[in-house]
């Protein structure tokens, strides 16, 4: 028990670096592409310390959630550190833990979305009923082809089924060329997925900086702010870690501590690999759409998308 | 024997009040609280002894129900898990209830029949959760019923009330003739009126009257429990309420008048008789309805209570779906699953919608108002209510932390492996369920209107039943599949163990 702990200290340490590190390493990139210099690689660490130094101001229309919500944002992501799948198995893997992931998940934009109307702002509410609307048309994409994936490895008779484990213990590649293809249409479901769940390119609805003024963190300053831009980090790295399990989950076998963390390593470079077509690329090709083109756009190209995969996915495990 | 002092304390409670009023106010509400207390603790008592050594059997007037005779001839009571379980919540939450009432109904009048009522309520629920006999099942249940009509017509200068009392008081009525016609055939069929005893008298001669009784008796008893096309009751009655007694109502009445009633006689009476697969598949139907009207009308309501109420129904679409499945599926593992589940569910929902209630008392007593739309920001001028309610609403909506997931996972798990179309409509309604409550979260936590800004929080006595319940859901959240495995599983497996509630009898002489 004492050693989990220490162990998800360590992740949640490794892991603030390293989505720090790639919010640095994407700005330079976005940049680059639009031929500008770009702030050094280590801006967003500069950020965070100068944010946290900052005065934090307090609405006087705010509420206690206001608060509390970053803090209870930050602690949802660590604990859902414990439960991801980062080159190994997660620490706390278990019986059924996807369905403790997804909820998990969620539940950090959740907060972040009761953080933002309880500062009373008009700007912030708006931005949180289209987290929200955005919230329930993108999961269930993800949800679908997370299970689907998920049942067709029980079928391999894995000792614990439906928990993030089995991903590397069996994967969807290995079922043949049905699940090849429903293999590809699930890449196509998890990355939009993942740049919705970034919020980049076309669904950059929440925070419109243009439209909304950075709408849920319009009233965050100091502090508080510093505390979402981290958990938001963090949950950049955990989402784009359940795509890299699911769809990549190669690693190589080596015994012993460094085993560890040579898959670590080599599980971040995908990571990043992952979040430079997701979010970098996305971002710089595209713009924002409207929230109800977002929305519709995720049930009608996604969530059949992910239908349709979840069937041929099914029907070549069956087969 | 300590099984007739939860009769005798709220009877001689209830009695005395009127004298005791006569002492004033401070005596009334000090022996009020007494008496509930005291019948907590006796209630928790009976659950040790239930859970320690076995179904109780309690013989009125004698050591045995058979005098010289070989069938049972007194009024038994008699107390397996289920109704040990049953027995310490109503004890617990009607405590709770009456010491929000202190300071709750400090402004009306008339508070000596208030106190009376209410435990003669509490005394008709712990009687119906007892009782072995139907015939004093069906008095204990008019007790019951008769107390709420009165409660809840109780602020008689409102019209709403008196409407909604008139209303429960029509309706109910004709249910609980029901029931009582349904007693009426079995005596004239059977000639016993003790519940054990007319199971074996059924499983000789099974004949169209039992059916025609059990048909009476479900459809009095959905009525009861605010099953779905006669919950129309429910959701006035219950805002029309004084708020504790929306508690207990929501979180009692429909449970122990309702769920337990329509689990015990289906279970220890019909149960080897007839096709329990058909009488499942009767209440999954109901409940499916149930699940789906209650549920989808708490999304649109704007009166708090009102939100509440339609959800109370909704959650007793989730208790009966357990209870149907664990009816279908009797004998296997789903079933007891099921059951299990249902159990867990009555308890769960007890606490957490007394809780809620509780919640909307508080806004009510400090604001005058229960329209959702004029209650914008609650959380800035009312922090701790608020957060009673948001933990409240996360329990309801079966967020993991919280006691109402592995209630509710149990009912998933069971329908979705008894038949998956259960399980897609039991998640529908919580679907609507969470947009119900989030809807009244982002009320609350939203900019603070006039009218709430000046709003204080409730007193000691309001608060402090509040946070009793908020830990008691925290608590049974942080260990649900303990409380699972050592209570609620061996009580849906005595609730299944119709010889055991025989011979239990039986054996007594």
């Amino acid at each position: 028990m004492i050693w989990e702990l220490l162990a998800l200290l360590g992740i949640y340490a490794y892991v603030s670096i390293a989505s720090l590190l790639y919010a640095g390493i994407d700005r330079k990139l976005v940049a680059r592409m639009q031929r500008r210099i770009g702030p050094p690689i280590l801006q967003p660490f500069y950020d965070f310390l100068k944010l946290a130094s900052k005065e934090t101001i307090v609405p006087n229309t705010a509420n206690f959630m206001f608060k509390a919500s970053p803090i209870l944002m930050l602690a949802t992501t660590i604990a859902l550190l414990a439960y991801t799948p980062i080159g190994f198995k997660p620490l706390f893997a278990t019986k059924g833990d996807i369905i403790v992931f997804i909820y998990l998940l969620t539940l950090a934009d959740f907060f972040l979305v009761l953080g933002a109307i309880s500062s009373g702002n008009p700007y912030a509410k708006v931005g949180a009923s289209r987290e929200i609307a955005l919230l329930a048309s993108r999961e269930p994409a993800m949800m679908l082809g997370v299970f689907t994936v998920m049942w067709a490895l029980s079928k391999h008779g894995v000792e614990k089924p439906f928990s993030l484990a089995n991903l590397y213990e069996h994967n969807i590649w290995e079922f043949g060329p049905m699940a090849w293809v429903g293999g590809a249409v699930l890449i196509y479901v998890f990355m939009t997925w993942l740049a919705s769940e970034v919020e980049a390119g076309f669904f950059n609805v929440p925070e419109a900086e243009q439209e909304i003024a950075e709408g849920p963190l319009v009233e965050y300053s100091g502090r508080y702010l510093a505390i979402i831009k981290l958990a938001e980090s963090l949950k950049e790295f955990i989402a784009a870690s359940l795509v890299v399990a699911i769809l990549f989950p190669w690693g190589i076998e080596m015994p012993g501590l460094e085993g560890y963390v040579v898959n670590l390593l080599i599980h971040t470079a995908k990571v990043f690999a992952v979040l430079f077509v997701a979010k970098t690329v996305f971002r710089a090709v595209t713009g924002r759409l409207r929230v109800t083109e977002a929305v519709n756009l995720l049930w009608t190209r996604v969530f059949s998308a992910s239908l349709v995969a979840s069937l041929i996915i099914a029907m070549g495990v069956v087969m | 024997m300590i099984l007739p002092y939860l009769i005798i304390i709220p009877l001689l409670g209830a009695f005395s009040m009127p004298i005791v009023s006569l002492l004033g106010r401070r005596a009334r509400e000090a022996w009020a609280l007494l008496i509930s207390g005291a019948t907590l603790a006796v209630a928790v008592q009976v659950f040790r002894d239930v859970w320690n050594r076995g179904t109780i059997v309690y013989t009125l007037g004698a050591k045995s129900p058979f005098g010289m005779a070989n069938f049972p001839i007194r009024i038994v009571w008699e107390v397996d898990k289920l109704g040990a379980i049953m027995v310490v919540i109503v004890a617990f939450v009607s405590f709770l209830a009456v010491l929000y009432s202190l300071e709750y109904m400090a402004h009306d009048t008339g508070l000596e029949k208030f106190y009376t009522l209410i435990l003669i309520l509490e005394l008709g629920m712990l009687g119906i959760a007892i009782t072995g006999d139907i015939f004093n099942f069906y008095v204990f249940l008019e007790i019951m019923s008769i107390a709420s009509y009165a409660l809840v017509a109780f602020r008689n200068d409102t019209w709403e009330a008196i409407e909604a009392g008139i209303k429960y008081m029509f309706v109910g009525s004709l249910a609980s003739s029901f029931v009582l016609l349904g007693i009426a055939l079995l005596y004239g069929q059977y000639g016993t009126l003790t519940m054990a005893y007319l199971a074996i008298k059924m499983a000789e001669n099974p004949t169209i009257v039992a059916k025609v009784a059990l048909a009476l008796f479900l459809g009095g008893l959905l009525f009861k429990s605010g099953a779905s096309p006669v919950h129309m009751w429910l959701a006035d009655a219950h805002p029309a309420a004084p708020s504790s007694i929306s508690a207990m109502l929501s979180g009692l009445v429909i449970k122990v008048g309702g769920i337990y009633a329509i689990a015990r006689i289906i279970f220890s009476v019909f149960s080897p008789a007839v096709n329990l697969t058909t009488v499942g598949w009767i209440i999954i139907i109901f409940a499916c309805i149930t699940l789906i009207v209650g549920n989808a009308m708490a999304v649109i309501q704007t009166d708090m209570k009102r939100l509440l109420a339609y959800s109370s129904v909704g959650q007793i679409g989730y208790i009966l779906l357990g209870l149907g499945i664990g009816l279908a599926a009797y004998g296997t593992k789903v079933g007891e699953i099921a059951l299990a589940g249902a159990i867990y569910h009555t308890v769960n929902h007890a606490l957490m919608k007394a809780l809620l209630f509780l919640v909307a008392g508080a806004v009510i007593h400090e604001l005058g108002t229960r329209n959702l739309n004029e209650l914008s920001g609650l959380a800035k001028s009312m922090p701790k209510t608020t957060f009673a309610f948001l933990i409240g609403a996360a329990a309801i909506v079966g967020l993991p932390p919280l006691n109402g997931f592995a209630s509710k996972w149990l009912i998933y798990e069971s329908s979705a492996l008894f038949n998956p179309v259960l399980g897609a409509i039991a998640i529908i309604g919580t679907a609507f369920c969470t947009a119900a409550y989030v809807r009244v979260l982002f009320t609350f936590f939203g900019k603070p209107s006039e009218k709430v800004i000046e709003a204080k929080e409730p007193g000691p006595a309001m608060l402090i039943p509040m946070f009793i319940l908020v830990a008691t859901i925290i608590i049974m959240g942080i260990l649900p599949w303990q409380i699972s495995e050592k209570f609620m599983i061996p009580a849906a497996r005595a609730l299944w163990d119709v010889f055991g509630y025989v011979a239990a009898l039986m054996g007594v002489g």
